[in-house]
């Protein structure tokens, strides 16, 4: 029951906006949404009281038929895997919500859909059964088209449409590789379950992983199929941004170790090799490309690419060690990414503009945007992996992990991190060092940047201090899901 | 002037009708001479099959009367009694569903669960586009009387086509269909593309008729019989290259009439020109009764051309949700669009039919069923916007979200179905099409299936970004000047009445599907026929 709540108040909840009498203000409905959002967080949070980490299998098991005729049963579970998605699920989609300040355009359908979206992620993280897990996948389509092309910037129509069309290719994929997978194993219903060696040639069996693993490359994004990611971001608004790097990619990541690794054992360890190539050019494709950036935006979305890299890496090399990276990195890249999605949201409010090339002094403590600029170096720190914070555990986790199975893609992998370092540091210095100026020229009569309220600052306080307390206390993720990355890991005994 | 023609046509059409009735009753007599003569003795007349059609043929007739009573009266009673017609038809309906089966007429009719699942599905639909015409038809000055009488008419030929199981009677009911649907889509005859329409429609269909004929007569010239199962069971033993032109013939005459590419060339043009409401019907009640004579003459008489109608089938299948899919995507007409829309679904729909399983016929029939919802809340919500701004224009509809939110709402949940977006109606019937022809290894159907859903999206998304997206200063002219909503106008309840009826079926149907899927499974298992070819196809699947 406790897991068909995580559906039942984000679903109940949008209808309530939706249907809520009179025309309220946009400030009230947010505060509604942040109730909701706050329960739905709270309830996710209190699947830790019964969740036993110890057990790798499936926990608080719902099962209930529904269409019979087409094998889709309503089974929601959780485990090691599903637990910290779903927690972070909870607190990125209340961050979202909080940070909505600005919406005075239809607040109503607004916070409806973000309510939806959390909704149908948790669906996605719990569900049980392919079709199941489709039909949440596929929920969140909409939703999020309407936020970006709505309330996103300018060239909002092509970034949307873009990522609608994109995304729907990657659902038509998933839909017929999970086809696939029930019919020519003969089960008919579409319950999650491995196959075996024998059951199934291994032709077969890459022809489907490889469908699955495209449409999940679609959605985490993978280099060549990202190019809507950066679009997508720079035309959505900051909250939407936060939702869509922290949480909606995990999407692509967690179907790739739940559905790639979990069900296609055996391919997957033929097709590692590749994977992991793929992986290091994914990453050092995301990291020279951000380098090339001057939208801040821009810069920070081509990361992600990078940084999604880093899980594949990791999935590839399936070692116990690397596979806890995975979720790691999971999770810490949706802290991250929040908080430097806060970050730039907060200067493009202020200065109006996140070209690096205007930008300079931010961090000026009288005239900047101090607090800014301070938390846009944590983040920074964070994702450039500097030790003390959750973004280092993670890295660490996958280097250490994957450099046996797979040196020299893991190496590659590592230079990448370290271009991170670089782009990053390109972005500090050219926005937040130096003098503050508006507009290259402009420097003789600086404007004044007016103050940022310290509760504006929450959201990404608050991400920056999990981000710290996860890399000094990384047994808080990792004993959550310890067993269930080494269930999942197809060499045993590397956990030194 | 306009109520002369009219009535003249459908009396011609059911002195038509008359004059066959007595060939049919020769023929199957001469036909049931040369069975053993106890076996007529066992064939009763058993006319209670037909009365559902008697009820809608009594609301026809009733609505005739009254229209002799001047247009005030019938504008009064028109509606209740096509109401009361349609509702009891459909009552009389579900005492049929599973009865048991016997054919009556001499063979000619069966009410066979197929055939009522089909019925039902074509009497809503006249039901549903009754209730949306009503404003639609007062608006543009046609008389409410005929225009429910020719409909019905319509609706009566297309029931009867569902369960017709004799070459004569489903010629009869078919051509009752035609020209009631000929009469209807050249109604509003003042408007020039209404006219061509009509013309278009007649000739393209006069000559899917006559080949129809030719056809008919080879199969009668193999087996000696004009009933659909001793023709089966006659092509069962000889094969010959003569059947196969039959099936060629037959098979247009089926394309024709599910506007399956390469016959849809009529379809865009009659849509385009006829009255939306016509539309509506045309796009869901006809198309039902079409796939009803599909099932009928290709799964029940050419059993022994199973290979060769699933291979033509399969090519029809493909082309059209291609077709349909991709010139959907450069219309500009909103009921251009619904028509190579409706070209797309049929190809889906033929999914089903080409696996010849359990599982796909009841993908079929359900989808069938969820299509008539979605389509015709389609249909009430750009009715009700063609009334208040004369526009049927897609460009017309930017801004919609703020002067109109109940349209903008119904049309994106009923756009966002056709386009198979969970959670909605038309997402569990594509999945169930798409399962079962998986399933069945039709994997080039449902891959094409998959990637034209995929286009399709596209095209019923750019609806919805026109009128949600838009900002209210972008908003088109019409728009901008969009008049006030008033429901208290003659026959706006009605309408609103189906539309957000359609569209609530549409959005929840979906997640309480299961009652839907148990009725489609239920259909298929109580249609002897049906089972007969199951039963064959999957002996051929393990020899």
């Amino acid at each position: 029951m406790l897991l068909s709540l995580l559906l039942l108040i984000p679903f109940l909840g949008a209808l309530a906006l939706i249907l809520w009498p009179g025309s309220p203000s946009s400030a009230r409905l947010r505060d509604v949404s942040i109730v909701l959002l706050v329960m739905q967080c709270l309830a996710s949070f209190a699947l830790l009281l019964p969740f036993d980490a110890a057990d790798a299998g499936l926990q608080l098991v719902e099962q209930a038929r529904w269409v019979r005729a087409i094998g889709l049963d309503y089974a929601l579970a959780l485990d090691g895997l599903s637990l910290p998605l779903v927690l972070m699920n909870g607190v990125l989609c209340l961050v979202a919500a909080i940070s909505s300040r600005t919406i005075e355009n239809r607040p109503r359908v607004y916070f409806a859909l973000l309510l939806v979206i959390s909704g149908a992620v948790n669906g996605a993280f719990l569900a049980q059964n392919l079709l199941l897990f489709f039909l949440f996948y596929e929920l969140e389509l909409i939703p999020l088209w309407l936020l970006i092309a709505v309330w996103g910037g300018a060239n909002r129509a092509y970034a949307a449409t873009k990522f609608l069309i994109v995304t729907a290719v990657s659902g038509v994929l998933i839909l017929g590789a999970f086809l696939g997978i029930a019919f020519v194993t003969g089960t008919m219903d579409f319950s999650l379950r491995p196959i075996l060696a024998g059951e199934l040639g291994m032709t077969t069996q890459l022809v489907l992983m490889g469908a699955l693993l495209i449409g999940f490359g679609i959605k985490i994004p993978l280099f060549p199929f990202h190019t809507w990611l950066p679009d997508a971001h720079t035309e959505a608004s900051t909250p939407v941004s936060v939702l869509l790097a922290g949480v909606l990619l995990k999407l692509g990541t967690y179907g790739l170790l739940r559905f790639c690794l979990g069900l296609f054992p055996d391919a997957w360890q033929v097709a590692a090799p590749w994977l992991a190539g793929w992986a290091a050019i994914s990453v050092l494709y995301g990291s020279l490309a951000a380098i090339a950036q001057s939208d801040m935006k821009r810069m920070v979305a081509y990361s992600s690419v990078g940084h999604m890299g880093y899980v594949l890496l990791a999935a590839a090399a399936a070692t116990p060690l690397g596979l806890m990276g995975a979720l790691f990195q999971m999770v810490s890249h949706g802290l991250i990414s929040g908080v430097l999605f806060l970050v730039v949201g907060v200067v493009y409010a202020q200065t109006g503009t996140r070209d690096l090339n205007v930008l300079r002094g931010l961090l000026n403590p009288q005239r900047g945007l101090p607090l800014t600029g301070s938390l846009m170096i944590i983040g920074v720190m964070a994702s450039a992996g500097i030790p003390g914070m959750a973004g280092f555990i993670s890295e660490f986790l996958i280097f250490r992990g994957s450099l046996q199975p797979f040196p020299l893609a893991t190496l590659l992998s590592m230079v990448g991190s370290g271009l991170t370092a670089v782009y990053f540091l390109l972005l500090v210095n050219r926005a937040f060092f130096g003098r503050l100026a508006i507009a290259p020229g402009e420097v003789v009569n600086p404007r004044i940047l007016n103050r940022v309220a310290l509760r504006e600052q929450a959201p990404a306080i608050a991400l920056s201090l999990g981000v710290l307390v996860l890399g000094l206390a990384p047994e808080l993720l990792s004993n959550l899901s310890e067993a269930a990355t080494t269930g999942l890991s197809l060499i045993t005994g590397d956990m030194s | 002037m306009t109520v002369g023609a009219s009535s003249a046509a459908t009396v011609a059409a059911a002195q038509r009708f008359q004059a066959a009735m007595p060939d049919m009753g020769a023929s199957l007599l001469a036909t049931q001479a040369m069975a053993a003569p106890g076996e007529l003795l066992n064939l009763s007349l058993n006319a209670s099959a037909v009365l559902p059609e008697a009820a809608v043929l009594l609301a026809m007739i009733a609505t005739l009367l009254v229209d002799l009573a001047g247009e005030k009266v019938a504008t009064r009673w028109v509606p209740p009694i096509c109401y009361i017609g349609l509702g009891s038809s459909l009552v009389l309906l579900a005492l049929q569903w599973n009865a048991p089966l016997e054919p009556s007429f001499l063979g000619a009719f069966l009410a066979d669960n197929l055939a009522v699942a089909f019925r039902a599905v074509i009497a809503l639909s006249t039901l549903l586009s009754l209730l949306i015409s009503w404003r639609y038809a007062e608006k543009s000055g046609t008389p409410v009387g005929e225009y429910a009488a020719i409909l019905l008419a319509a609706t009566l030929g297309a029931m009867l086509l569902c369960g017709a199981t004799d070459l004569v009677s489903v010629f009869i009911s078919l051509e009752t269909l035609s020209v009631a649907s000929y009469l209807l889509s050249g109604y509003m005859k003042r408007d020039a593309r209404s006219s061509e329409a009509a013309l278009k429609y007649l000739l393209v269909g006069s000559a899917a008729a006559a080949v129809f004929l030719y056809g008919s007569s080879l199969l009668y010239g193999l087996s000696g019989s004009t009933s659909l199962d001793t023709i089966g069971l006659a092509l069962q033993s000889s094969t010959t290259p003569l059947a196969a032109l039959a099936l060629v013939f037959v098979l247009a005459t089926v394309a024709f009439k599910i506007a399956a590419v390469p016959f849809h060339q009529w379809t865009p043009d009659v849509y385009e020109g006829s009255p939306t409401p016509v539309v509506a019907f045309l796009s869901v009640g006809s198309k039902a009764a079409g796939f009803a004579l599909a099932l009928r003459i290709l799964v029940g008489c050419f059993g022994a051309f199973d290979d060769q109608w699933k291979l033509l089938f399969t090519v029809l299948a493909v082309l059209s949700m291609t077709l349909g899919n991709v010139v959907a995507l450069a219309q500009t007409s909103m009921k251009r669009m619904l028509a190579y829309s409706s070209i797309g679904q049929a190809g889906f729909v033929m999914i089903g039919m080409v696996c010849g399983t359990e599982d796909g016929f009841a993908a079929m029939v359900l989808y069938m069923a969820a299509y008539l919802f979605m389509n015709l809340g389609a249909f009430a919500c750009i009715i009700l916007f063609s009334i208040r701004t004369g526009s049927d224009r897609i460009s017309d509809y930017a801004g919609l979200y703020q002067k109109d939110p109940l349209i903008t709402l119904g049309l994106s949940l009923c756009l966002l179905s056709l386009g198979g977006i969970p959670p909605m109606l038309g997402f569990f019937g594509k999945i169930y099409l798409f399962f079962a022809g998986w399933a069945n290894h039709q994997y080039l159907l449902v891959v094409v299936g998959l990637v034209t859903s995929v286009i399709s999206i596209y095209y019923y998304i750019s609806v919805i970004k026109m009128m949600v997206v838009k900002e209210p200063q972008e908003a088109s002219d019409v728009v901008k000047a969009y008049p006030d909503v008033n429901w208290s106008l003659m026959g706006m309840q009605p309408l609103r009445v189906a539309l957000i009826g359609c569209v609530a079926i549409t959005a929840v149907g979906g997640i309480l599907s299961n009652p839907l899927f148990q009725w489609a499974n239920t259909a298929v298992a109580g249609t002897p026929l049906l089972q007969q070819a199951i039963a064959l196809s999957s002996l051929k699947g393990l020899g």
